[in-house]
């Protein structure tokens, strides 16, 4: 059994245009200890799926219509709040993409660490300090004890994301969420980062779900990989079987916008935009944007399948893509 | 922070240099003979009492040498005379500034600690009934002018519901009274003032906190907090108030001079023995000298209510400390 099981997971959001379903179906599973990278474009439901599983989808007016999220068996749609609280942090942890922002100005960084510790632990606070400096120290943050006392404005980015990574491993969960960790940090400083987890991983046997629209990232990090469109997931498998012989047009649309070196000229890119969820039809989402797209394509909507390496694609599925 | 505070002190003490220029040049300014209006147009003020003021205020002196006199005379605590109440101004305003200051310190707690705490609530539930409560009595709030409120105050509270007292600072009744039972007496005496006084500004921090809780609440490190298995109530008021209350110390400091007027207003419907009383007293009786001491002092208050919310916002947002 997976360490964390997402099965047929339904959310929907009350909008303007009435309720659109921001992720319609999807399952994923992490097992102890591995990196599964989620992959996808803005707005394809990468987040989403995230912040259901650490019960955070703020309602309203997002709404759980269907699915589960097991935790080891245990279904966290169904838990309690008080439960729920005890589950954040301490067994599931969340690194966000914007660590600029993520942290409490307010509040000195020691502080914020020191509160998670406090939160799940039976600590006196000045166990839990000196345990939120040994944190710093461990995600490589130079004279971690006077750093403690700074404020999130007094570091720079990839050492505010040390800070959240130092929060996000401090109680030991068994899965850490990092949602775009690199996103907003310099190309040398992601590289950085991604040794971070690497190591955090090694050390803590944590296992990852690493959310991101970077396949170089996936590369670097993943075990396996989940494409995702539309609130669907459409191709899944090992990263290597993914990233060398992608099923799905769109994956090999993602993979061919890694720019490379030997590779000169234009950069590759997928034509169009996802579309809006509340203009989906019936058919593929991605038909409006594919190149081998067949009338069958916008009737029906194909399901994932395929065993290890599957795929929701009807020519990939019958071989003619 | 003590070069900070060296600075502000002398931005502050140069403030009051204008305040007392002004003065000194508003006198100046009115028609007919200084002299004359020092001493207030009652009609009384004899030959020879001209004769002191000119002497005392060099008024057959340049201008530029009155000034300086006038400078001297307040750096000695000297403000002058008012001879509607023949005592002098500096001795008057302390009589009465004791009153003023609980009065516009009552109200300004009461409006931020109430107005603040309706905010919150408010915040949690945007849609709420609570929210939309909140937002009709902060409009009522905003709309209704302080003397109407008093007066309808005084009405319901002297007629209908008579708890509250509507009138005066302390019972006569308890003057050789233990000084807790008169402490409690002059609380009592303070409700309604203070939350007359109060009610405008509570309104708006209510709105304000609103506004501002809401926007923090959706901020990134609220969701972080929530992520790491934090309450909700340390939520709200650990993670997200500490921000929110930012704007909210901002605007209860530029507010704090608007409340001394109020006060004027305030003390006067409900006989409360403070300055704004004397100033009303003192404006309808032209007795010069004293309108200016109540002004010099009300400046003094708003220039030090000030320096502490600047002092204060350095204290909750750390971004400010340091540098700069």
């Amino acid at each position: 059994m997976s360490l964390l099981q997402i099965d047929q997971l339904r959310v929907t959001f009350q909008t303007r245009h009435g309720a659109v379903t921001a992720l319609d179906g999807v399952s994923l599973s992490l097992n102890a200890g591995e990196t599964l990278a989620v992959v996808g474009e803005s707005g394809c439901g990468k987040s989403i799926t995230a912040l259901s599983v650490m019960g955070l989808i703020s309602s309203p007016p997002g709404r759980i219509a269907g699915g589960a999220v097991r935790l080891a068996g245990e279904d966290l749609t169904h838990a309690s709040e008080a439960r729920l609280r005890a589950v954040r942090g301490a067994e599931v942890a969340m690194i966000f993409q914007e660590p600029m922002t993520s942290l409490n100005p307010v509040l000195t960084v020691g502080d914020q660490i020191a509160e998670a510790i406090l939160l799940h632990q039976d600590m006196t606070r000045s166990e839990a300090w000196t345990q939120a400096v040994a944190l710093l120290d461990r995600v490589g943050i130079p004279s971690a004890a006077a750093r403690a006392k700074d404020y999130p404005h007094q570091l720079s980015g990839g050492m505010r994301q040390r800070v959240m990574i130092a929060m996000a491993v401090s109680c030991r969960p068994k899965v850490l969420i990092a949602d775009e960790p690199t996103t907003a940090l310099d190309v040398t400083v992601q590289a950085q980062i991604f040794d971070l987890l690497n190591e955090m991983q090694r050390d803590f046997g944590v296992a990852i779900m690493l959310i991101t629209h970077d396949m170089g990232a996936v590369s670097e990090m993943a075990d396996r990989v989940a494409v995702m469109y539309a609130g669907r997931v459409i191709e899944s498998g090992a990263a290597d079987d993914v990233l060398d012989a992608a099923r799905h047009p769109y994956t090999r649309g993602l993979i061919g916008c890694i720019p490379s070196v030997d590779h000169g000229g234009a950069l590759a890119e997928i034509p169009g935009v996802v579309p809006p969820l509340h203009l989906l039809g019936a058919g593929c989402a991605f038909a409006e944007r594919c190149a081998h797209v067949r009338e069958g394509c916008r009737l029906a909507r194909p399901e994932l399948q395929g065993g290890a390496h599957s795929v929701a694609c009807f020519g990939a599925q019958e071989g003619w893509v | 922070m003590t070069s900070f505070l060296i600075r502000r002190l002398v931005y502050g003490a140069l403030l009051m240099l204008g305040v007392v220029v002004l003065n000194f040049l508003l006198i100046r300014m009115a028609p007919g003979d200084p002299a004359v209006v020092i001493a207030g147009e009652m009609g009384g003020a004899s030959e020879e009492m001209l004769a002191a003021i000119r002497q005392d205020y060099g008024l057959t002196e340049p201008l530029i040498v009155q000034l300086g006199i006038y400078l001297g005379n307040v750096l000695r605590g000297d403000l002058g005379q008012s001879f509607f109440f023949n005592q002098s101004v500096v001795s008057l305003i302390a009589q009465r500034i004791g009153p003023t200051i609980l009065l516009v310190l009552s109200a300004q707690v009461l409006s931020i600690v109430i107005g603040t705490a309706l905010g919150v609530l408010a915040a949690r539930k945007p849609s709420g009934l609570l929210s939309g409560l909140v937002s009709v009595f902060a409009t009522i709030g905003y709309a209704v002018p302080v003397f109407w409120t008093g007066i309808m105050l005084i009405i319901l509270f002297a007629s209908v519901l008579p708890v509250f007292p509507v009138e005066g600072m302390a019972s006569i009744k308890l003057r050789d009274a233990p000084w807790i039972i008169r402490a409690a007496d002059i609380a009592h005496h303070l409700v309604l003032p203070a939350f007359t006084l109060a009610i405008i500004y509570l309104a708006q921090y209510a709105r304000l906190s609103r506004a501002s809780m809401m926007e923090v609440l959706g901020a990134d490190y609220i969701r972080t907090a929530r992520a790491k298995g934090t309450p909700e109530r340390t939520v709200l008021f650990h993670h997200a108030l500490r921000n929110a209350a930012l704007p909210i110390l901002t605007v209860a400091g530029l507010q704090f001079g608007n409340l001394i007027s109020g006060a004027l207003l305030v003390e006067t419907v409900f006989n409360w023995p403070g300055m704004g009383r004397l100033a009303f007293d003192s404006i309808l009786r032209r007795d010069y000298p004293t309108i200016m001491g109540v002004l010099f002092f009300a400046s003094a208050m708003v220039v030090v209510a000030n320096i502490l919310t600047d002092l204060s916002y350095r204290l909750a947002d750390p971004r400010l400390r340091g540098g700069a």
